[in-house]
């Protein structure tokens, strides 16, 4: 038994590999170096062992970490239900997809549908953020259910779409249709949203600090200073020691509802700056 | 020293006990705009809140606390609020928070106790103001509850933390005079005051009116008069007072648990030995009762852990009639 399970990545891959549901703290915790080395995953299309790409040390811990040419992992901490893993670099597609609960942080940059579908735990990205983050898997009818997503860069298209529940933080700009069909749940946005954020959501909340393209089936309700931006701020805050400027947490914010297509009982918050 | 000849400057601490019942706790923090308006929704939550006997709960102020204390940042004050039990404060914290914290301008409510393990989802009540208008939000693993209200929305956490505590610890300032006990008693309170996890549930923290269980002349009666403690009677009662005792002061206690109030009691016990206080002493039931007992000589030298609770009284014993309580 040891602290920490460390994966290094002996050469970068010439492919995507997938690690889906391989690479999971609560599951390496139970295994020792050689099973760790035998977990399956895929190489492309050709299956393969861990053990054929990482250097495994450590073993039984519920701490593990990831470092060598990580862009190139798809499926990191996938399905993940406890423990810590730490992603020292950027991650490939799906990191914390489907995950329900532990910490996934990753140093670098994520790709496509991270978060997809998680339900708990907390995924922390310290760069950037694909499409999709936190939303539903292609075909799903929901996205996130549950737990915190918090990428200190700037997302892409379709983040927190579909979402039942959860919270999905972005520090800088989201594409477009944020929010898209959202059920429930939060996506703040410390940047501008773009393009079309929130068009078909029946309720769940989209912050948009620095803006957004309010679709026109959203109707302006009044200014205010809602009280859960504040604690949600505070908390980011102190959480997650996300710089968030004191404008935004005591602010006050337009509250337009919508989207008037569906239930209609969603909405987007603007700060008023000045 | 022997354990009868306890003083302090002067002044003698009697060689008895505190006796002090099990309650159940909650901490309710209140947030708001300003200082002023958090003070305003927790003097009205903690208001008739004296004694679970008519009031049926036990409230007061803890503190008053920084943004960097609150859960927004904003100013705030720490209520704790104590019940017989943890059904009876669920309902408690319907019926007060919604009337004097939900209808309070600028107010938001949040759970103080976040390490507890049980739970009352109080707010769920509370929600249904909001005519499923409500909206629900859910942080850090805690659900919050935003209501539209007039004013904006007022936020309210969903469950509080419950504690097992303490209630009823208590001591009696013993006076020449009235004005003499008010000094000491106001001391004790001001020493007190802000301490962690003990509040003085009654007005100002003190009671004039210690109470007896029971009544000699009227059957049926919960609680009356301290008569061994009231000084006008002394001739025709059973009277408690040492020679030059004019006025009699009390101090009742509720904690989330026995420390917090051994330490506010020892602090508290200190201030009030002030020139014209000839005695402190303590309210009990012969230990029968009450399965906490603040033993007076114990505190003051410095011993905050709890005496095991002693044997059940036996079978057809009768519960003296001399105890004071404060009322409850």
């Amino acid at each position: 038994m040891s602290d920490v399970v460390t994966l290094t990545l002996r050469t970068a891959p010439d492919g995507p590999l997938d690690l889906d549901g391989a690479v999971t703290p609560d599951r390496l915790a139970l295994l020792g170096e050689r099973e760790i080395a035998a977990l399956a995953m895929w190489d492309g299309a050709r299956a393969a062992r861990l053990g054929d790409f990482f250097t495994v040390e450590g073993e039984r811990a519920g701490r593990v970490r990831v470092v060598g040419a990580t862009a190139a992992l798809d499926g990191l901490g996938a399905g993940m239900a406890g423990g810590e893993l730490l992603v020292d670099g950027d991650a490939g597609q799906r990191a914390g997809a489907g995950m329900t609960g532990g910490a996934l942080r990753v140093t670098g940059n994520v790709g496509d549908d991270a978060g997809a579908a998680m339900s708990g735990g907390s995924l922390h990205v310290d760069g950037r953020a694909g499409d999709r983050l936190g939303a539903a898997t292609p075909g799903a009818t929901r996205g996130m259910t549950g737990g915190e997503i918090v990428v200190r860069g700037s997302a892409g298209d379709e983040a927190g779409a579909r979402a039942r529940r959860g919270l999905i933080v972005v520090g800088g700009d989201v594409g477009a249709r944020g929010a898209r069909a959202m059920i429930a749940g939060s996506l703040v946005v410390l940047g501008r949203a773009g393009a079309s954020t929130g068009v078909g959501s029946k309720r769940g909340s989209v912050i948009a600090v620095g803006g957004a393209d309010v679709p026109a089936t959203y109707r302006y309700a009044c200014t205010f200073e809602p009280p859960h931006v504040r604690l949600t701020m505070t908390y980011l805050r102190r959480r997650y020691a996300l710089s968030v400027d004191d404008g935004a947490v005591a602010g006050r914010y337009r509250r337009y509802c919508g989207d008037a297509g569906t239930l209609g009982k969603g909405e987007i918050l603007t700060l008023v700056r000045g | 020293m022997s354990a009868a000849d306890v003083e302090i400057r002067g002044v003698r601490i009697e060689d008895t006990f505190a006796e002090a019942f099990g309650m159940r706790g909650v901490r309710i923090v209140i947030t708001a705009k300003t200082l002023r308006w958090a003070r305003e929704a927790a003097s009205k939550l903690t208001g008739f809140a004296t004694s679970v006997i008519a009031c049926k709960c036990e409230a007061a102020v803890e503190r008053e606390l920084t943004p960097d204390e609150t859960p927004d940042a904003r100013p705030g004050v720490s209520v704790l609020l104590f019940t017989m039990d943890a059904d009876s404060l669920g309902k408690r914290l319907v019926e007060r928070v919604g009337q004097t914290v939900l209808t309070c301008p600028t107010t938001s409510c949040f759970d103080g106790l976040p390490e507890a393990v049980t739970r009352v989802p109080s707010a769920r009540a509370l929600r249904v103001f909001g005519d499923r208008f409500q909206i629900s939000k859910v942080l850090g693993g805690e659900r919050y509850w935003r209501i539209p209200v007039m004013e904006g929305e007022f936020l309210v956490q969903e469950s509080f933390g419950v504690q097992k505590g303490v209630g009823g610890g208590n001591f009696l300032i013993l006076a020449e005079d009235a004005d003499r006990a008010l000094d000491a008693a106001e001391s004790a309170v001001d020493a007190i005051a802000g301490m962690s996890g003990v509040i003085l549930p009654f007005p100002g923290g003190v009671v004039r009116s210690g109470s007896k269980v029971g009544a000699r002349a009227y059957a049926g009666m919960i609680a009356s008069t301290n008569d061994a403690y009231c000084p006008t009677i002394r001739p025709i009662t059973r009277s408690s007072l040492p020679g030059g005792v004019n006025a009699v002061l009390e101090l009742v206690l509720d904690g989330l648990d026995y420390g917090a109030v051994a330490r506010a009691m020892r602090a508290g016990i200190d201030a009030a030995c002030r020139p014209g206080v000839v005695a402190i002493s303590a309210g009990n039931y012969g230990g029968r009762l009450g399965p906490h007992h603040f033993h007076l000589h114990r505190i003051l030298s410095g011993d905050d852990t709890p005496v095991p609770r002693p044997a059940a009284p036996a079978t057809g014993q009768p519960v003296t009639s001399d105890a004071t309580d404060g009322g409850r």
